[in-house]
Parts: C-alpha cells; structure tokens; sequence
C-alpha cells in the first residue's frame, strides 16, 4: 500500500499546469461565466482539462433538476466519467491529469468531489465567504481526510475582482434585496 | 411505497436494541473551560450586599455574566460561609503575593468586609448541556439555561418506544437497500428519505458508486427526492432498489415548493454510515431537516472528522442522531465491495 500511495503521490507532483495554461484555461471560464451573466444564470465557468482537451464544462444546473447538488463542478465532473466512458479509459488514470478551471472556488461538497475523483490541481477566480471547500469555509483540499481521495492543490485569485462583481451583480438582478441565502455555488 | 423489511424483521431490529444519541456542536459537547480568579471569604455576612454592589461597580466580571459572583462554602465548618469574586487573575497587577489592597482601586470598595484573596477557578462560558453544567458547578456556581430536549436527548430518552418502532423501520429499510446495491458489487451503505408529517418513505437509495463514484447512497437519494418531484437528472432504472414515490401535486407544499430547489426542506433522512464531506455538504445545500445514521465512519462529516451540520459559518442547521440500529449497520461494513484507499469510493 504504501508504495502504491509513493506512486501515486509521483505522478501527481509531475502532473502541474503551466503559467500559460492556467492564464489560457481560466480566461476561457471568465467567458463562460461572463455569457451564464448575460442570460441570468449563476454566473460561474467551470472547466476540466486533460492533456489539453475541455473533457468537462458546466453550468450550474440546480433550479432545473430540483436538485441542490448540481453545481457546475458537478455537472463538469459528470462529462468528465462521461468522456471517460466513451473513449473507455480509466478514470483515475485520467483524473490524475485532469485540472479544474473555476472562476470561484468550488464549495465544500464540490471539494469533497474533487478528492474523491484524485483530481490533483484546482485554479479559481475569487473566494466563495459562504460555502469555500478550500479554505474560506473549511479546508476540505488539503485537510488529512485518507478515506476521501486525495488532497489536491489550489492556485487561487485569478481575477478575483472580476468574479465577485459578477457574483454581486448576479445576486442584485436574481433578488434586489440582498438576500443572498441561495446555496447555487 | 412500504418499508422493505423482511431480511431486518424480528428481533435483531427491535427498538429496544438501540439508543440514538444527538451529535452535538463542538461548543455543547467540549470540556468546560476555566479561568482563574480572585476569591475571597466575606468576613461580616451582613456586608455582603454592599460588597457585591461595589465590586460589581469597581471590578465587573465582564463576559462571566453566567458565574455567580458570591458561593456559600458548604459544611467546611470554616469562620466564613460566604466567598467572593473579586476579579479575573488576568486583570489583577501581576504580583506573586497578592493582598486585597493589590486587587481592588483604592476607593469604591469597604475592605473591611473582606478576608485575604486566593485564587479559584470559574467556568469561561456559559454550559450549553447538563453535563457541562455539572462539570462546571463542581468549580463554581453557575446559572444555566437548559434545553430540556437537549438534556433528554443526551440520556437517549428523546424517542419513545412508538417513535423507535418507525424509526427502526425506517433504517432497515435503509439496511435492505444497501444489502441489494453490496449484491450488485456496490459499497454497503442505504440511505431512505422520510416526509415525517405523513410518515411516509418518499425515496430509497444505495450505494452505486461502482458504476459513477460519486454516487453514494446519500447523492442517490437526494436525486431520487429531486424525481419525486418532477426533477432529477439521473436514471437508477437498473438499480431497482433505488426508488421513489412520485408526489402528487396536492400533497407536497403547493405554493412555494415547485420554485425552490430546496427539495429536502423538512424531510429526515436516514442513513446506514455516518456520510463524508461530500454527502453532508450535499444535505446541508438540500436543506435536510433531520439525519439519522447507523454507525460512524472513518472520514465522517457529521461528528467524526466535521460537524458540518452545526458549523457556524454555514446558512442551514439541523440535528443529527447517530447510533439508529448501530449493530446492524456496523455490519453491513463487511459485505459489499471493499473500500479502496487509492480510489474514489
Ligand atoms: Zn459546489
Ligand atoms: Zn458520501
């Protein structure tokens, strides 16, 4: 066991996006997120990249399933198993490599998710004060939790400020207000 | 749709087998922590009540409202009955050997009244439980504003023997769901969905994690009460454990339901294993009203690892009690595909 975990650890210290990578990727969310905004949606961008391929892209999706979990990262980590499947490869195999583009940091479930799934880095826009998985509520990423997958490693505050005035205006136009006690994130 | 509970029927599932305990925040279930203090004798009991309006005056036990600034020192046979706060060690000069003079202003306080000091511990905050409260008035006198469901919750008298009968049903419900997903090579753990206003199971769940691992009972089921609802965006039509009662649209809520998201507002779900980070997030954003679990677990988020479901920061609260036929669910640890450290569960 413990040299499989040595292994493990191995392939994810190799596997790190590139300053160009991370700038390219989350510019891409920022758009995303920028187009949910102008049709009213919860305006977050979600991306998962594998050897430089959109494998998952989501939305957030909670008011038309009724369903409080489906975040963007959820839905994105969806495509992803999805992806997976049709092109029959191992998911773990694939996880390992795979980087999540978040123009906000993802929520404690979401977190959680992205442990389970050994996805190994995570680079987000600004923090989210209410539900942060990766320090601002709890610190899921990197908390010694060995039954829930693997720790993995956050590169935040690309264009923070950006994101919070999405948010902001988002919640203005969603409940003017001020009521921000919707959990869509 | 009924409770299946013919393989957990009988004895082995009967209410008297269990206690459920409630998993508490940690500021109800921590040690009661003390500060130092000031004390001492009240030499003449006649000047008690000016002593206490010119030290509560002069020397105010600021935070320490729940202390009680004077205690009656039973049967020591001593001279003086009576002891009093006269201030926190942390805002006396720092002196080794300290007299009255040293501890109060020298106007504002008759000292006559009062013996040498010596220094006593009192509890910092006020205790939110019994046994805190017990604890903390073995060290000084202490008010305390019981939750009379909390005190009877922690004696695991909170559900009578009626309420345990649903509660059991419930769970081996749970129980036999998770038995048929570690059949079909899925982890054992089941999870039912309870509308407790009209009693009824709105959905049952297992583990299918085998197939998406992400799926654990608890996501499952919360899918499963999103399709009772008109929502969902699963289909557990191979797993035929994995079900639901469709809601008639009178039953449910009416007005507000159909635009809320919040499809687990009021609902109490009952769960074989103590959920992780994942599920009990997933709850919260659900809006559970109630869980129940059978056994803890390694990683658990609702009293093991995180107490997610009384963290301050977080906009939803609700009560979790564990311990729900705990044998049973502990072993269902055996069957079923085994966990795996180095892969998603
Ligand atoms: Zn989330
Ligand atoms: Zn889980």
């Amino acid at each position: 066991m413990g040299t499989e975990e040595g292994r493990k650890a191995d392939s994810e210290e190799s596997f790190y996006p590139s300053e160009k990578d991370i700038e390219k990727w989350m510019s891409c969310a920022f758009d995303m997120a920028k187009d949910a905004l102008q049709n009213g949606e919860v305006p977050v961008g979600c991306l998962m990249v594998y050897a430089d391929e959109v494998v998952g892209k989501g939305r957030n999706e909670v008011n038309e399933t009724k369903n409080a979990t489906r975040h963007a990262e959820m839905v994105a980590l969806d495509q992803l198993l999805d992806w997976c499947r049709r092109g029959n490869l191992e998911v773990s195999g694939v996880c390992q490599q795979t980087a999540l583009y978040v123009t906000v940091e993802p929520c404690v479930m979401c977190a959680a998710a992205l442990r389970l799934l050994h996805i190994p880095v995570v680079a987000y826009g600004c923090r989210n004060e209410r539900f942060g998985g990766c320090g601002s509520v709890l610190d899921v990423s990197s908390a010694h939790l060995p039954e829930t997958g693997t720790a993995f490693k956050c590169v935040p505050g690309h264009r923070a400020e950006e994101a919070v005035e999405m948010l902001k205006s988002f919640y203005k136009q969603e409940n003017p207000n001020g009521d921000q006690n919707s959990s869509l994130l | 749709m009924e409770p299946q509970t013919k393989r957990w029927k009988g004895s082995a599932c009967d209410a008297d087998s269990w206690v459920a305990f409630p998993v508490l925040s940690d500021q109800q279930s921590q040690d009661v922590e003390l500060v130092e203090a000031f004390a001492a004798p009240i030499v003449d009991k006649k000047e008690t009540s000016r002593l206490l309006r010119e030290l509560n005056a002069v020397r105010p036990l600021n935070g320490l409202q729940h202390v009680k600034r004077v205690r009656a020192v039973r049967g020591s046979g001593g001279p003086h009955p009576l002891e009093v706060l006269v201030c926190l060690v942390s805002d006396a000069p720092d002196l080794k050997v300290v007299s009255i003079d040293d501890l109060l202003p020298p106007d504002g306080v008759q000292r006559d009244g009062l013996g040498e000091p010596f220094v006593v511990k009192v509890p910092a905050r006020p205790p939110l439980t019994r046994p805190q409260f017990e604890l903390a008035s073995k060290h000084w006198p202490t008010s305390f504003h019981e939750d009379k469901q909390v005190t009877v919750a922690l004696r695991g008298e909170l559900f009578g023997p009626l309420r345990k009968a649903r509660m059991s049903a419930y769970m081996a419900a749970a129980l036999t769901a998770a038995e048929t997903g570690a059949a079909l090579g899925m982890e054992a753990v089941g999870a039912v969905a309870v509308d407790p206003a009209s009693e009824r199971i709105v959905a049952v769940g297992h583990d299918c994690s085998g197939d998406r691992p992400l799926h654990h009972a608890v996501m499952v089921c919360i899918d499963l009460v999103a399709q009772s609802q008109g929502g969902g965006c699963y289909s557990f039509d191979r797993y035929p454990a994995c079900r639901f009662t469709p809601q008639t649209s009178g039953t449910f809520g009416g007005t507000e339901a159909s635009s809320q998201p919040y499809i687990c507002t009021g609902y109490d779900l009952y769960v074989t294993r103590e959920p992780c980070v994942m599920c009990a997030m997933a709850l919260v954003h659900s809006r559970i009203g109630r869980v129940f679990y059978g056994t803890s677990s390694a990683d658990g988020a609702m009293g093991t690892k995180y107490k997610i479901h009384s963290k301050k920061d977080l906009n939803h609260h609700f009560e979790v009690y564990k311990g729900v036929l705990g044998k049973q669910c502990e072993e269902l640890g055996g069957l079923g595909r085994p966990r795996q450290k180095t892969r998603a569960h």
